[in-house]
């Protein structure tokens, strides 16, 4: 591969990078404390390509004009290893991935494909890491909380109260399934948090449909057996918008 | 400087003497051309959940790890441009066997991922530092370095000796492999761009040195980068998540598949106690050797490995890292008493 074409690929995946830390798209990849790393990362990358690209003209303009260039010495390698630059093209691959297909975040399917598991802290935790709920008539939760508190917290303080998730929808075997992705540092080791809908009123919603739903836990669903997956009594179903920030942490 | 200006393809020898050549410019131009023409056959291509997750993953991956490439890059091309070798050799210990442990130890400074750590590893070679001790700082850099150990200690609140176990367990696999390094490694399984030493760095020049120094590496790199998140992209959609789940009580068999999982999913050293923490099924032992073999070796690293150091090198070095890792780990851990 040519110099000049590697270049124009630094700036093209630097480009990439700085683009979806800004425009927000990177949420659906990583963690939000990662945008000033994705920003930093790709524009040095641009940087780079930028200053090979204006170093190679001068150095061609002086080329042309003064006869010896005394510091092109280095520019005489030119022995066997263009094998080594033709992996390059790979950075083609996500380049062309970000631009062109922009993969949407995580949802029903990899919530299938991974079996939900309840995040280590509430495993390792005590009741006194479940402080009681605050007070109000519907209280919002975390898919990730409330399915910890619904496997691990003894002292029931979820029972009778009133709490709204968001999450979509999953159609799975034993039912409709409130699903909420949560990740730790990027999407590669996202994990699903599941509540099952009694109910039917979201049976007829699409797979990976963003819904609201207020209800209350069923006490004592949530078991290992069943992957902590509690069952929830929805009082409503409200669909909303997908969240700029799909996944919990 | 080894990679320099020049190197066109020799993919298309045919046409080389005719007066207008395909240079890889135009490829580049045609590929983006037809992508774009093509922009909605592909977003059809790729509208299967399968497809779809794994395409997700595969850009999680990039996003996530190049900026930590990004910063290894610049670590290669500055300690390139103003960190002279004889620097490098009063520093270090004469005998190979102290330099390991040096580097050993010299892994705590440097904060990132497994993916930062393989530039430096190789500009250190470079720049005269014996192999194996850069070898040692290759393996201990991501595994034993606060980010980490803070990392681990977060993901297992009130078990700290499953954050000393996993700073054992990955430093003696560090040193382990440099010190076989030293007895039995043979400098010809490296590729000798590898080895080849920069010439000495005139005043002036620096500048120019380190920007294209953390070029070339970054272009090298980047490429068997994204080969290795294909790859564990590709891995984590099709390696059934049954198998995390089935292992409550069968020690043995849950050490090695922890291993080969974290072989396959290749994750961030920042990220992986989380997932083993979320584990719960599964004892602490076979949790510590996913946590102690991740950073040591995997698909990613094993790519960037084979492009950086050669393929002979890397079909040595990666099986007996992870028997070492695996075995390191196991030790510690009986030692701290996770187990």
């Amino acid at each position: 591969m040519r110099r000049e074409t590697q270049n124009v690929l630094l700036i093209l995946l630097g480009g990439a990078l700085v683009k979806i830390a800004v425009n927000g798209d990177f949420l659906r990849y990583v963690k939000p404390a990662q945008q000033p790393w994705i920003v930093a990362g790709g524009a040095v990358m641009v940087v780079l390509g930028v200053v090979a690209i204006v170093h190679d003209v001068l150095a061609a303009r002086s080329k042309v004009t003064v006869d010896a260039v005394p510091e092109e010495h280095d520019h005489a390698h030119d022995d066997g290893h263009a094998h080594s630059a033709r992996p390059a093209w790979l950075l083609l691959v996500p380049v062309l991935a970000v631009f062109l297909v922009a993969p949407p975040a995580l949802g029903a399917d990899s919530v299938i494909r991974t079996e939900a598991r309840v995040p280590s802290s509430a495993a390792a935790a005590s009741a006194a890491a479940f402080p009681p709920l605050p007070m109000g008539n519907v209280i919002p939760l975390p898919v990730n909380e409330f399915v910890s508190r619904a496997g691990w917290d003894t002292a029931g303080t979820l029972n009778g109260r009133t709490v709204s998730l968001t999450g979509f929808v999953v159609h799975t075997d034993g039912g409709t399934l409130l699903a909420r992705l949560v990740i730790s540092c990027c999407a590669a080791d996202a994990f699903p948090v599941t509540v099952r809908l009694r109910g039917g009123e979201a049976d007829h919603l699409a797979s990976d449909a963003w819904i609201q739903v207020t209800g209350q836990v069923v006490p004592g669903t949530a078991t290992k057996d069943n992957s902590y997956t509690p069952d929830f009594t929805p009082a409503s179903v409200t669909p909303v918008p997908t969240p700029k920030d799909p996944y919990e942490y | 400087m080894d990679t320099l200006p020049g190197d066109d393809t020799i993919t298309e020898p045919g046409r080389r003497n005719r007066r207008f050549r395909i240079s890889s410019v135009e490829v580049l131009c045609a590929i983006l051309l037809v992508a774009i023409l093509g922009q909605g056959w592909l977003q059809q291509l790729f509208d299967v959940p399968a497809l779809r997750t794994g395409s997700t993953v595969f850009v999680a991956v990039c996003v996530q790890a190049l900026p930590f490439l990004v910063l290894g890059v610049l670590i290669s091309g500055a300690i390139a441009a103003f960190v002279p070798a004889r620097v490098l050799e009063k520093v270090l210990p004469k005998r190979a066997g102290a330099a390991v442990g040096v580097a050993g130890l010299a892994g705590v400074a440097l904060p990132g991922c497994e993916c930062a750590s393989v530039p430096v590893a190789r500009r250190l070679m470079g720049q005269g530092v014996a192999p194996a001790a850069a070898l040692t700082f290759l393996l201990a850099a991501p595994a034993v370095n606060p980010v980490v150990l803070v990392a681990t200690a977060v993901a297992f609140p009130g078990k700290p000796e499953m954050v000393l176990a996993r700073f054992a367990g990955s430093l003696a696999t560090a040193m382990v492999m440099g010190w076989l390094w030293a007895r039995w490694g043979k400098l010809e399984w490296i590729t000798e761009r590898a080895l080849r030493r920069l010439p000495e760095v005139a005043g002036g020049q620096r500048w120019r040195v380190f920007a294209e120094t953390a070029r070339t590496d970054l272009v090298e790199a980047g490429g068997f980068l994204v080969l290795g998140a294909l790859i564990s992209s590709a891995l984590n959609v099709l390696v059934p998540a049954k198998w995390f789940g089935v292992l409550g009580d069968q020690i043995v068999l849950g050490v090695l598949v922890m291993a080969v999982l974290a072989v396959v999913l290749a994750l961030c050293s920042e990220a992986d106690a989380f997932v083993a923490a979320s584990l719960t099924a599964l004892p602490l032992l076979p949790k510590l050797v996913f946590l102690v073999v991740g950073p040591a070796v995997d698909v990613k690293l094993f790519a960037l490995q084979a492009g950086t150091f050669g393929r002979s090198f890397a079909v040595r070095f990666a099986p007996v890292t992870l028997v070492v890792a695996v075995g390191c780990a196991v030790v510690a851990g009986l030692l701290v008493g996770v187990a």
